[in-house]
């Protein structure tokens, strides 16, 4: 019954041509279009491990829900770790789809994430100690995921694109959501104040970590040119993390905060921020499951799937009773 | 124990529609078991920050979507003005020729209302 | 005789001066309306990144999100009436304060939401599909309350509660038809909600003072319509419905609560405590 239809009968050197001209054209592949499986799996790995640091993401923050100081932060922050675990709900579906053809689901995800395979973002692995953090994780761990994602808006893969697109618009209320709670402290008591300087000090090399290394000669691997040739993403890391400074250090001044960093500066020469480099050793340790929160943050979401196993057992015999 | 969620994470599409003149629009898909629990998880998932009138879930493996090939059938020339009323722009100076307005699709789609005397 | 006159309403706060019992009895529904709202609602926000599928995490914070909010709505109207800053009232009163059921309070499971939390899926169900149906019995009969303002908020909260009964239903119905160890959990979690319901379904000691000034109907009425919308789901799920119900630790609308409760608004008043004249 099927008919070997033209595209079929291109050798693999002609399809790869062929993808790689509709991409430079701007077009955007979908997910049952023929793709290289170098883009394949680039797009899996980028993809689940974006979703699934969404939904690590939601942990550290989550611990300030029950305990936020009044009841417009404690809904105001209950709807920004659900938009957390929104964004990571529409990018699993995006790896999972990517996925189908290798027989793997969400079920793979989540047991691959357990078993350390699936890395989450370095951020997700650190403390958040006081409500301070809650506040700066939102303004800058969000302002920076704001960076990296919108460079990624006109990516290749439409399926990532559109969901980049829907969590974009989301960010900006996440953005405002923790610059509230900053603006807040900023003008509060001297505690205030204080708790938003030792959350700052406390998430500084996290932040600098979050754009990943300049190149691959700082930690062996990146995948950034991969993703730039197959125009997943335009810029690179070093200038991403450049663009952070740009937009973030004048506010961060402004609200009379010191950078942790005292020899950082603007070098208006060459353009750009010369700042202290953080122990890139200590990222390849984070970013393998050991960093301070890893092991109980892993412990949480492995917990808490296990033992909500039943529920997706009962209702998974496709006769369920409505 | 990994095969007893695949009958779980099944596909959903999700369409909704803003109001009652709105065209029905595709949000996203999710994974649910079934028809019914998908549909109470569809509004919070894709539409809690904006109105709706109306949704639809449909199982993804109903939908018969196009190959990368058949979408090549999409495609046509730009050769089809006499479908549409760019074919039909010089009739505006014919009219006038008779001293008439052209009823054009502003004209006509004004006339749900009361058509003036 | 102040607001014996059925047809007596009360426009505004304002007016509550002149009729103290009528305005006693009114704090006293407000409270209970408030608490049971704000306290199920935390332990909502607990099950956040902690429920049996991403998407339903999200569906359901959207429920405790909308709960909060109406919390916040009956404060709101207790400020109003100069009984305090509605996040004071919420962040700042002790367990023996609180009017809250105690069924509202109990933990979603064994351990912490930060450790080990080992949260009862089939106890949440149950709890709050017959919590929301318990409090669409309320809002119904409150939107003709003589306290103006409530049947306003009465109005507006009604319009939630479509979606909550609906979602709840759904994971109720489906759930307890599942074969196997769901249909048992489900049961036993039946069991336990129906063991303390009494409590959410009494309006306390003066119950039928807010009949008698028209705040709200009887109490007997209110459980009897309860009975009426829940009935066909029991038949329909074959489960037997006992005509009474248990208070089993206590009436919480008389300030009787269980050590959960006083562990959550430890947790929930940690950082307002810090500096409770602070703005946050």
């Amino acid at each position: 019954m099927p008919v070997m239809t033209s595209f079929e009968r291109l050798s693999e050197e002609e399809k790869y041509k062929q993808f790689m001209e509709r991409i430079e054209a701007g077009e955007k592949i979908e997910a049952d279009d023929w793709m290289p499986e170098e883009y394949r799996m680039t797009l899996v790995k980028l993809i689940a491990m974006h979703g699934i640091s969404e939904i690590m993401g939601a942990l550290p923050e989550k611990e300030w829900v029950p305990k936020a100081p009044s009841l417009r932060r404690k809904l105001g922050i209950m709807a920004k770790v659900q938009d957390e675990m929104g964004h990571g709900q529409l990018l699993l579906r995006v790896a999972e789809d990517l996925m189908a053809p290798l027989g793997k689901t969400r079920e793979e995800i989540m047991q691959d994430l357990f078993k350390g395979d699936l890395k989450f973002h370095n951020v997700f692995h650190m403390p958040a100690p006081t409500w301070a953090d809650a506040g700066l994780i939102g303004w800058l761990v969000d302002g920076a995921a704001i960076i990296t994602q919108t460079n990624m808006l006109d990516a290749s893969y439409g399926p990532y694109a559109r969901a980049l697109k829907r969590i974009c618009a989301e960010e900006v209320f996440h953005a405002q959501h923790g610059e509230s709670i900053i603006l807040a402290l900023a003008e509060g008591t001297k505690v205030q104040r204080d708790m938003i300087q030792d959350a700052l000090n406390r998430w500084w090399d996290a932040l600098l970590m979050f754009f990943g290394p300049d190149n691959a000669s700082t930690t062996g691997t990146s995948k950034q040119d991969i993703t730039i040739k197959y125009r997943i993403r335009t810029k690179t890391n070093e200038q991403l993390r450049q663009d952070f400074f740009t937009k973030y250090v004048p506010r961060i001044l402004s609200l009379g905060l010191k950078l942790p960093d005292e020899t950082m500066y603007f070098d208006k020469k060459q353009g750009k921020w010369i700042y202290k480099q953080p122990d890139w050793n200590q990222f390849k340790e984070i970013i393998r499951n050991n960093g301070p929160k890893s092991k109980e943050r892993l412990r949480l979401r492995e917990l808490s799937y296990r033992n909500n196993a039943w529920v997706r057992e009962a209702l998974s015999g496709q006769s369920a009773a409505v | 124990m990994s095969d007893s969620g695949k009958g779980f994470y099944q596909v959903f599409e999700v369409f909704s529609r803003k109001n009652d003149t709105a065209p029905l629009q595709h949000q996203f898909s999710l994974l649910a078991p079934n028809h019914e629990i998908a549909l109470v998880m569809a509004q919070e998932n894709f539409m809690r920050r904006e109105p709706v009138y109306d949704i639809w879930i449909v199982k993804r493996s109903d939908i018969r979507q196009m190959t990368q090939e058949e979408k090549e059938s999409l495609k046509r020339l730009d050769n089809k003005d006499y479908r549409t009323t760019k074919g039909y722009g010089y009739l505006k100076k014919k009219w006038r020729q008779y001293e008439q307005e052209m009823l054009d699709e502003k004209e006509i789609l004004s006339w749900k209302g009361e058509i003036q005397r | 005789m102040e607001g014996r006159d059925s047809t007596m309403k009360i426009m505004k706060p304002e007016e509550l001066m002149q009729h103290p019992e009528y305005k006693e009895v009114l704090i006293e529904l407000l409270f209970q309306l408030a608490d049971d709202d704000l306290i199920i609602a935390y332990r909502g926000s607990e099950w956040l990144g902690l429920a049996p599928h991403i998407e339903e995490d999200v569906a359901f914070s959207s429920i405790s999100q909308d709960t909060m909010g109406h919390a916040a709505m009956y404060y709101q109207l207790l400020e109003e009436m100069g009984v305090g800053n509605a996040d004071d009232l919420a962040h700042g009163r002790k367990a023996s304060e609180r009017r809250n059921a105690v069924l509202l309070e109990e933990v979603n499971g064994s351990g912490h939401y930060l450790h080990e939390p080992r949260y009862d899926w089939a106890f949440t169900v149950v709890r709050n599909y017959f919590y929301t149906q318990a409090k669409k019995v309320r809002i119904d009969s409150l939107k003709s309350c003589s306290y103006v303002p409530l049947a306003q908020v009465a109005v507006k909260i009604n319009m939630e509660l479509y979606y909550h009964l609906m979602h709840w239903k759904t994971w109720f119905i489906q759930l307890v038809n599942a074969p196997g160890e769901a249909r048992e959990r489900m049961k036993n979690a039946v069991a336990k909600v129906l063991d303390d319901f009494a409590g959410v379904l009494t309006l306390g000691s003066k119950g039928k003072k807010m009949a008698e000034f028209g705040l709200i109907e009887d109490e007997d009425l209110l459980k009897q319509r309860w009975i009426q919308a829940m009935k066909p789901i029991f038949e329909q799920t074959n489960l037997n419905l006992p005509n009474n119900f248990g208070m089993k630790r206590g009436n919480g609308r008389n300030g009787e609560h269980t050590a959960d409760l006083d562990e959550a608004i430890a947790t929930l008043s940690e950082v307002y405590r810090l500096d409770s004249l602070a703005n946050w």
